[in-house]
C-alpha cells in the first residue's frame, strides 16, 4: 500500500513539474530562454518540484484557512459585526453535509487517476484506498488547523472545533460507502462532477439550511451539534468496513474515468465546436455580392448571433438603463439631480470598462479563426498580400459598425443625463462626451483584429498557443479594470482617450499594412 | 520548368530536421516523398509554402529564362486534415474562390461542370460544408487547388483516409493533371507511392535522395526503399 502510494504520488508529481514547466515555455521572452530539452534540466526540475511542493502545502493549509475564514469567520462578523461562537460549528455542520457528496475524493474522474489505474495499470483497489488514505489526511490535517485556529479567535470550544472536521471526514466515508454499494447493486458510477438535478437541489437546501437560520439568529444548542457530530463520526467509522472491503475498484474506475477522460477531451475541442454551433443554418440567407465582399456577407449574415443579434441585445439592454436612470431624473429633487450629472462628468473612465466589456471584438476574431481563416488560410491565393489586406479594411469595418450600435446609444444616454441634471453650462462636454464614447468603441474594435492580424494566437487544431497574445488580453482587461478606479473631469479624459484611440488606430493599421502579410498564417 | 531546393536547413534548437536538403523536381511528373515518422516531411512542405521560415538555403524556379522567385500562389497545398471554411455552402466557396482569382484561370467554366468533375452529387452542392463528409471535404479541397492550377503542387497524406472510390478517383484526378505541374506527394503508403509515383524521394538523415527504379520489378524496388529507410534513425 506505502509503495503504491509512493508510485501514484511520484506520477502525479511528474505530471505537475512538467505542467510547471509547461507553462513556463508558454511566456514571452522567457520561452527564449529556456531550451527544448528544459523537461531533462535538473535545475529547472528541481525548482519546478520545489514550486510543485510549494502548491501541495498551500492546497493542505492555505485553501483550508481560506474556506473556514470565508464561509465560517467571515458571514458573522458582516452580518453583526462581531463574531457569533454558535454560528460558527453550525454553519460548518451543513456545508459538510454539503462537501460530503459533492467532493468525495474518492469519485472524482481526475487525470492522475485516469492515467494511473487505466493507462499504467495499477493495481485499482490499493491505488484507491492509497489515494483515498492520502487525501484524508491532508484534508483532516488541514481542516483541524484551520478550524482550531479561526474557531479558538472566534470563541468557539476547541473540542467542538476538533469534532468538526471528524466529523466531515465522517460523512465523506458514509457517502462514498453508500455510493459503493449503490454500484455493487445498480453498477451507476457515479461522477462527483456529474450532479443530477437532486444533488443541485440538497446543495440548495443546504445551503439555506447553514445560512438563513444564523441570520435570522436561530442557533443549536451546543449539546445537539456534539450529538450530531459525534453521530456522523460513529456513523463514518462503520461506513469505512465497506470501502476498505471492495472489491470492485477496478471496474469502477475503468467506468468512472472513461466517461470522465471523454469529458475531458471534448472538452479540448469544446470552444472549435461551440463555435461552430454559431453557425446559422438558415438557407435563406444568401448574398449577391461578389469576391472579398460576398465572403464577408455570407459571414456577418451566418454569425449574426454573436455579432448584430449580440448588439442589439446590448443596445437595447443599455436603452432601458438609461431610460430607468432619466425616469428616475424626473422624480429627484433639484439638488439630487445634479448630483446625477457626476455620472457623465466624472465617471468617463468608469465607461473604459463597461466599452471594454460590449465589444464583440473577442467573439468576432475567435469566429473569424474558427469558421472560416483556419480553412482559407491553407490556401496560397487567400494569403497574398494584397488580399490579406483588402479582407483586413472589410473586416475592420464589419466590426466597427457591430460595435459602433451599442455606443452609440451609451453615447445619447449619457448626454441626456448630462443635459438633464443641468450639471454643465460647457457645450464641449457633450460633444468630448460623444467623440470619445465612439472613439473607444472603435479603439477596442481595431485593437481585437490588429492583434488576431499580428499575432494569430491559433495553430491548426484551432487551440490557442500564443502566450503573447493572451498577456496582451490580460494587460487590456488589466487597464480597463484600473482606468475603472479614476475618476477625472471628462473633458480632461475623454480628450485624452481620443487622442490616444486616433494615434493608437493609426499606428495598428500601419502595423497590419507592414507586417500582417507574414504575421497573419497558421503557425505550427 | 524545374523546381530546385538549393541546401535548405532548418533546426529546433539543437535538433537539425532539416540538415541539407538539395534536390532538382521536374515539371510533368508526381514524385513520392518518403520518410519515417519524425524525419520532417511536414517541416519541409511548412518551409516551402513559408508557414514557417527556414534557416537557410533557398528553393526557387528555374527554366530557359533563368531562376524566378516561388511566389504564394505557385503552390497549392492539400494537408491531410481538409480544410474548408464551415459556414459557406459548397457552391459559395467555389464562387468566391473563382471570384477572387477572375483574371487568373483559364477558361473559367460553369460552377456545375466542376462539380460534375469531382463527382459531388446536386443535392450536396448548396450544404453548409461544416455537415460534409471528410471525403467531401478532401474532394472541395482538392478541386480548388486544381482550379488555381499552382506550378507546384504540395499533398501532405492526402488519400490516408478516404475510402476506396474516392481515393482511387483522386489518384486518376492526380495523373490527369501532372501536365506542366511539379507534385510532390508525402505518403506512409508504399504501395501507394510506387503505384501512383514517377520517382521516389526519401527523406532522411535530413536530406533528400532519389531511389533509382530501373532495373528493379516493383517487389525488388520497394524492398531498396524500405532498406533504404531501416538505415535511418527515426521511430
Amino acid at each position: 500500500m506505502l509503495n503504491t502510494m509512493l508510485l501514484s504520488f511520484s506520477l502525479k508529481n511528474t505530471y505537475r513539474v512538467n505542467a510547471i514547466l509547461h507553462s513556463l515555455k508558454q511566456i514571452p521572452l522567457l520561452k527564449r530562454l529556456l531550451p527544448d530539452t528544459l523537461y531533462r534540466v535538473r535545475g529547472l526540475k528541481i525548482f519546478a518540484n520545489v514550486l510543485a511542493a510549494l502548491y501541495e502545502l498551500l492546497s493542505v493549509f492555505l485553501f483550508k484557512f481560506l474556506y473556514v475564514f470565508c464561509f465560517l469567520f467571515l458571514p458573522p462578523i458582516l452580518q453583526e459585526g462581531k463574531m457569533l461562537p454558535e454560528a460558527f460549528p453550525q454553519i460548518y455542520l451543513f456545508l459538510a453535509l454539503l462537501g460530503a457528496f459533492s467532493n468525495t475524493f474518492l469519485f472524482n474522474p481526475t487525470k492522475e487517476k485516469y492515467y494511473a489505474v487505466i493507462l499504467m495499470r495499477m493495481n485499482a483497489r490499493s491505488y484507491a484506498l492509497a489515494n483515498y488514505a492520502y487525501d484524508m489526511a491532508k484534508y483532516l490535517v488541514g481542516q483541524l488547523t484551520a478550524m482550531m485556529v479561526l474557531g479558538g479567535l472566534a470563541s468557539v470550544p476547541l473540542w467542538l472545533c476538533a469534532l468538526a472536521p471528524l466529523f466531515a471526514a465522517g460523512c465523506k466515508v458514509t457517502v462514498a460507502a453508500y455510493t459503493l454499494h449503490d454500484y455493487e447493486k445498480t453498477g451507476k458510477a457515479t461522477s462527483e462532477n456529474k450532479l443530477g438535478k437532486l444533488d443541485w437541489v440538497a446543495i440548495g437546501m443546504l445551503l439555506i439550511a447553514a445560512y438563513v437560520p444564523f441570520l435570522l439568529g436561530w442557533f443549536l444548542p451546543q449539546a445537539a451539534l456534539a450529538g450530531i457530530f459525534l453521530a456522523g463520526i460513529l456513523i463514518g467509522a462503520l461506513s469505512l468496513r465497506k470501502v476498505l472491503t471492495f472489491r470492485e475498484y477496478r471496474a469502477l474506475y475503468q467506468k468512472l474515468l472513461t466517461e470522465g477522460m471523454a469529458t475531458l477531451s471534448s472538452a479540448k475541442a469544446a470552444p472549435a465546436a461551440q463555435v461552430k454551433k454559431n453557425i446559422s443554418a438558415d438557407t435563406g440567407i444568401t448574398s449577391k455580392k461578389e469576391g472579398f465582399e460576398f465572403l464577408n456577407e455570407l459571414f456577418i449574415r451566418r454569425h449574426q448571433k454573436i455579432l448584430w443579434k449580440s448588439s442589439k441585445r446590448i443596445a437595447v439592454v443599455a436603452a432601458c438603463i438609461f431610460a430607468l436612470l432619466i425616469g428616475l431624473l424626473f422624480f429627484l429633487p433639484e439638488e439630487d439631480r445634479r448630483d446625477m450629472s457626476v455620472l457623465p462628468l466624472t465617471y468617463l473612465p468608469y465607461f473604459t470598462f463597461i466599452m471594454y466589456s460590449v465589444n464583440r471584438g473577442t467573439g468576432f476574431t475567435q469566429a473569424l479563426f474558427m469558421n472560416c481563416d483556419v480553412s482559407l488560410l491553407t490556401y496560397s491565393f487567400f494569403k497574398q498580400p494584397k488580399m490579406i489586406l483588402r479582407l483586413f479594411r472589410i473586416r475592420l469595418r464589419e466590426i466597427i459598425k457591430v460595435n459602433l450600435l451599442p455606443a452609440t446609444v451609451i453615447a445619447a444616454g449619457l448626454c441626456f443625463i448630462l443635459a438633464l441634471s443641468g450639471g454643465t453650462d460647457n457645450p464641449v462636454n457633450y460633444l468630448v462626451l460623444i467623440v470619445s464614447i465612439l472613439c473607444l468603441s472603435v479603439f477596442f474594435s481595431v485593437h481585437y483584429l490588429t492583434i488576431y492580424y499580428l499575432l494569430q494566437p491559433y495553430n491548426a487544431g484551432t487551440e490557442m498557443k500564443n502566450g503573447t497574445y493572451r498577456l496582451v488580453l490580460m494587460a487590456t482587461y488589466l487597464i480597463c479594470f484600473i482606468l475603472m478606479q479614476l475618476r477625472l473631469p471628462t473633458l480632461l479624459f475623454g480628450g485624452a482617450v481620443i487622442l490616444f484611440c486616433a494615434a493608437y488606430c493609426a499606428i495598428a493599421c500601419v502595423l497590419v499594412y507592414r507586417l500582417a502579410p507574414k504575421t497573419f498564417r497558421i503557425h505550427g | 520548368m524545374d523546381f530546385i531546393i538549393d541546401h535548405l536547413s532548418k533546426s529546433y534548437e539543437q535538433k537539425k530536421v532539416l540538415e541539407d536538403v538539395s534536390f532538382r523536381f521536374s515539371s510533368g511528373k508526381i514524385y513520392g516523398l518518403l520518410g519515417r515518422n519524425g524525419a520532417g516531411k511536414t517541416t519541409l512542405f511548412n518551409c516551402l509554402n513559408r508557414d514557417i521560415t527556414v534557416d537557410g538555403g533557398a528553393f526557387f524556379f528555374e527554366d530557359e529564362q533563368g531562376r524566378r522567385e516561388v511566389e504564394p500562389e505557385d503552390i497549392g497545398y492539400v494537408l491531410s486534415t481538409p480544410t474548408v471554411p464551415d459556414f459557406l455552402t459548397g457552391r459559395e466557396f467555389l464562387k468566391f474562390f473563382m471570384d477572387i482569382n477572375r483574371g487568373s484561370i483559364t477558361d473559367p467554366k460553369p460552377l456545375d461542370d466542376y462539380f460534375d468533375f469531382i463527382s459531388i452529387p446536386a443535392e450536396d452542392r448548396d450544404r453548409l460544408m461544416k455537415d460534409y463528409s471528410h471525403g467531401m471535404k478532401n474532394k472541395m479541397q482538392m478541386l480548388i487547388n486544381f482550379i488555381a492550377n499552382p506550378t507546384l503542387f504540395l499533398l501532405d497524406e492526402p488519400l490516408t483516409s478516404l475510402d476506396v472510390v474516392v481515393a482511387e478517383e483522386m489518384k486518376q484526378l492526380l495523373r490527369e493533371c501532372k501536365e506542366g505541374r511539379i507534385i510532390i506527394f508525402s505518403t506512409h503508403l508504399l504501395d501507394l507511392a510506387v503505384d501512383l509515383c514517377d520517382e521516389i524521394v526519401l527523406l532522411s538523415h535530413g536530406m533528400l535522395q532519389s531511389v533509382d527504379h530501373a532495373a528493379l520489378d516493383n517487389d525488388a524496388f520497394k524492398e531498396k526503399i524500405l532498406d533504404a529507410l531501416r538505415e535511418d534513425g527515426h521511430a
